[in-house]
């Protein structure tokens, strides 16, 4: 009974150890995300860019994808930059909405919305690796930088499964 | 009816509520022990490497951020306080971090670019509500004490961290927070593109005459020393 049980642990630690040893070591060595700026026609305070960005910064942090989230312009050494990431994009589009519209006739009426259009490259050569549109919407009555929030994880998460597929195929 | 005691009683409600409204106006946060953090850098940021060793002198940190109480970062929950001014805790930073690499130089004459930072930004800005937003902003005009010639850079460095409920732990985030927008900052500065740009831009190497000052030749308008507060 007892040299099963030191054989299931060998085997489960033999199991897990890889995994373990897979996520000391990231895909990528670093990404870089700039601000986004607003196209024209957004208006949208400063404030809100610096919001998106610190949210950007953090998720792709949590996403334990990159070994290191540097900030922006950067400098970055030439061995590194093949498996450096930068993030671009644009805020191509914001609707304020409306709290009457909302409380009248609901279902998705005079909601708060947000597009970002957001590009990922590879620093060496600039190769696109993902193209990602985020389309966010939230109540009127909430906070806009929550809404940033929602970007923020939306973009993160889409970054991710396109670095997976681009990984697979 | 009788009003005789309801009345007396209603008037010693009245005064007594505009009483606790007054000592409530009146009790501004102040620092104490218990309210006070301190922000310094975990670990020096590495500058990044120039062409040639350099020496920067940080002649002056100026605060142009315009808070009436710099020190305060938190007002709500009894306020949060940091133990030195957001110049000193910037100065601090700077001066470890260019230690550690051996660009510090002890005195201005030795240096072969002046730094002085002017801080528009230091702590917590306006989040959602749901976390905290740590923000820390400086301009750097960069001096070359031989032609001088000077270059203004900017740096910026942000945080999020997550919200809490009891003091102990809003105090704990906002720490953290800060150290973390303040880490970033001096690490978008010191390697920064912009930082190495400027460097390019004002060296001179030392093999050649450096050009004495013209300040009639050389068109450094007086923003560039003295930049305006940011809006």
């Amino acid at each position: 009974m007892k040299i099963m049980a030191f054989a299931t642990l060998a085997a489960l630690l033999a199991w897990t150890m890889p995994a373990i040893a897979k996520d000391a070591e990231p895909q990528f060595k670093s990404v870089e995300a700039k601000h986004f700026p607003r196209a024209e026609g957004v208006e949208l305070t400063p404030a809100f860019s610096d919001y998106l960005y610190a949210e950007l910064r953090a998720e792709l942090t949590k996403a334990k994808l990159f070994g290191q989230v540097i900030g922006e312009d950067e400098v970055v050494d030439a061995a590194d930059a093949p498996k450096s990431l930068v993030i671009v994009g644009t805020i191509t589009e914001y609707k304020k909405g409306s709290v009457v519209k909302d409380a009248l006739i609901g279902f998705g009426a005079g909601m708060r919305s947000l597009k970002v259009d957001a590009n990922v490259a590879r620093r060496s050569d600039q190769q696109n690796l993902a193209a990602i549109h985020v389309h966010v919407k939230v109540s009127p009555r909430w906070n806009e930088k929550i809404m940033a929030r929602a970007a923020a994880k939306d973009i993160v998460k889409q970054v991710k499964n396109s670095l997976k597929a681009t990984k697979a195929s | 009816m009788c009003f005789r005691r309801v009345v007396p009683m209603q008037c010693c409600i009245s005064v007594l509520c505009a009483l606790a409204s007054i000592t409530a106006a009146a009790d501004d946060p102040k620092p104490t022990p218990e309210n006070t953090i301190h922000v310094q850098l975990a670990d020096p940021v590495k500058p990044q490497a120039f062409s040639r060793p350099l020496k920067f002198f940080l002649v002056d940190v100026v605060d142009r951020s315009g808070a009436a109480q710099p020190m305060m970062v938190f007002k709500p929950r009894g306020g949060i306080f940091l133990d030195h001014t957001p110049s000193e805790i910037t100065r601090t930073g700077l001066e470890t971090c260019l230690k550690s690499a051996n660009m510090l130089a002890a005195e201005r004459d030795s240096a072969d670019l002046l730094l002085t930072v002017y801080l528009f930004n230091f702590g917590l800005s306006d989040s959602s509500g749901m976390d905290f937003f740590g923000k820390v902003e400086f301009a750097v005009t960069l001096k070359n004490p031989k032609t001088a010639k000077s270059q203004q850079i900017t740096a910026s460095g942000t945080s999020i961290a997550g919200a809490a409920i009891r003091k102990k732990n809003i105090q704990k985030n906002v720490q953290e927070d800060i150290e973390r927008a303040f880490a970033d900052a001096v690490r978008n500065l010191l390697r920064g593109v912009k930082l190495r740009d400027a460097v390019v831009a004002l060296d001179v190497p030392p093999e050649l005459p450096a050009s004495p000052a013209q300040p009639a030749a050389v068109p450094a308008p007086p923003a560039t020393e003295k930049p305006p507060a940011a809006g």
